[in-house]
């Protein structure tokens, strides 16, 4: 039997009670996640990664507001958040690069790029729909916590995610026939 | 959760993703600056508190001389108490004042200090 897994809300506790090895646990479990995310939504590693690493430090200035639950969501919520400020400061591009996703632009070809893949197939859908996708889906957030960090309705949550998985789901189809 | 269930399959290719993602130089990146701030906070917490128990004690033997001044022995004593040490005690006031306002300027910073680290 292998060592038992700390759950996230001792980590959490003992992490808020300033140690750090606790939170530096969290932050292995779920740089996958935020990164993932920041990357989904920002279109650029680097400055995808600054604010991953933004959110995780003020996740550690936080920690002690975490309560259970979650904390996938809990980060995630703060990532969300950091890239809105992010956007804010620096004007991140989150339209579609046009150097970088040409090919995803291209759907007047007879077919669809062998390339596309799946984040090329996101990055072709409009922008509220892709966060709302990118917090449901691959984040696993719900609709009503997406709801509350993006400030979208719940209806309107719901249906981007629908559209959006619907349209993800047919150019992964079209790629895979291709 | 009430959405897993339908994307199942969307869902099992973005952690495929992530999962490629871990990296324990990311990791290194995020928790350089949290142990730089830990390595500062605790002796300047630990300075400030010194210094604030500085002040008080201090305080104590401030206290004690302006009690002492005031309290008279005698008529005698209590005249010339009352003509000498009354610029004693006036100067005691102000020096407690100003050590009451530095204590109560240490207490706020760590107070501050400690919200924006744990907030």
């Amino acid at each position: 039997m292998g060592q038992p897994v700390t759950s996230d809300l001792d980590l959490a506790r003992d992490a808020a009670s300033g140690k750090e090895a606790a939170f530096e646990a969290l932050v292995r479990r779920y740089q996958g996640a935020v990164r993932g995310l920041c990357r989904r939504l920002t279109s650029h590693a680097a400055e995808a990664d600054d604010v991953a690493q933004a959110a995780f430090l003020m996740a550690w200035r936080k920690i002690g507001s975490y309560r259970g639950g979650s904390f996938k969501s809990w980060i995630c919520t703060i990532a969300y958040r950091e890239f809105l400020q992010a956007r804010r400061r620096k004007k991140i591009e989150v339209e579609f690069d046009e150097n970088t996703h040409i090919l995803a632009f291209d759907t007047s070809a007879a077919r669809l790029p062998e390339q596309l893949d799946l984040d090329r197939a996101l990055k072709t859908l409009p922008e509220n729909q892709r966060i709302c996708v990118v917090l449901c889906v691959a984040t696993g957030m719900s609709h009503s916590e997406t709801s509350a960090a993006t400030g979208f309705p719940l209806g309107t949550v719901k249906s981007h995610v629908n559209r959006g998985v619907a349209a993800l789901r047919k150019q992964l189809a079209a790629e895979s026939v291709a | 959760m009430q959405t897993d269930e339908r994307y199942e399959d969307l869902t099992a290719l973005f952690e495929a993703q992530d999962e490629a993602l871990q990296n324990e130089v990311f990791v290194e990146q995020v928790m350089k600056p949290i142990r730089r701030r830990s390595r500062w906070r605790a002796p300047l917490l630990f300075g400030a508190g010194g210094i604030g128990f500085g002040a008080a004690l201090s305080q104590i033997g401030g206290v004690w001389d302006a009690v002492k001044a005031q309290t008279p022995t005698s008529f005698e004593a209590d005249l010339s108490v009352s003509l000498e040490a009354l610029p004693t005690a006036q100067l005691a006031v102000d020096t407690q004042s100003i050590w009451l306002i530095a204590a109560g300027l240490m207490v706020i910073s760590c107070a501050v200090l400690v919200m924006t680290e744990r907030a």
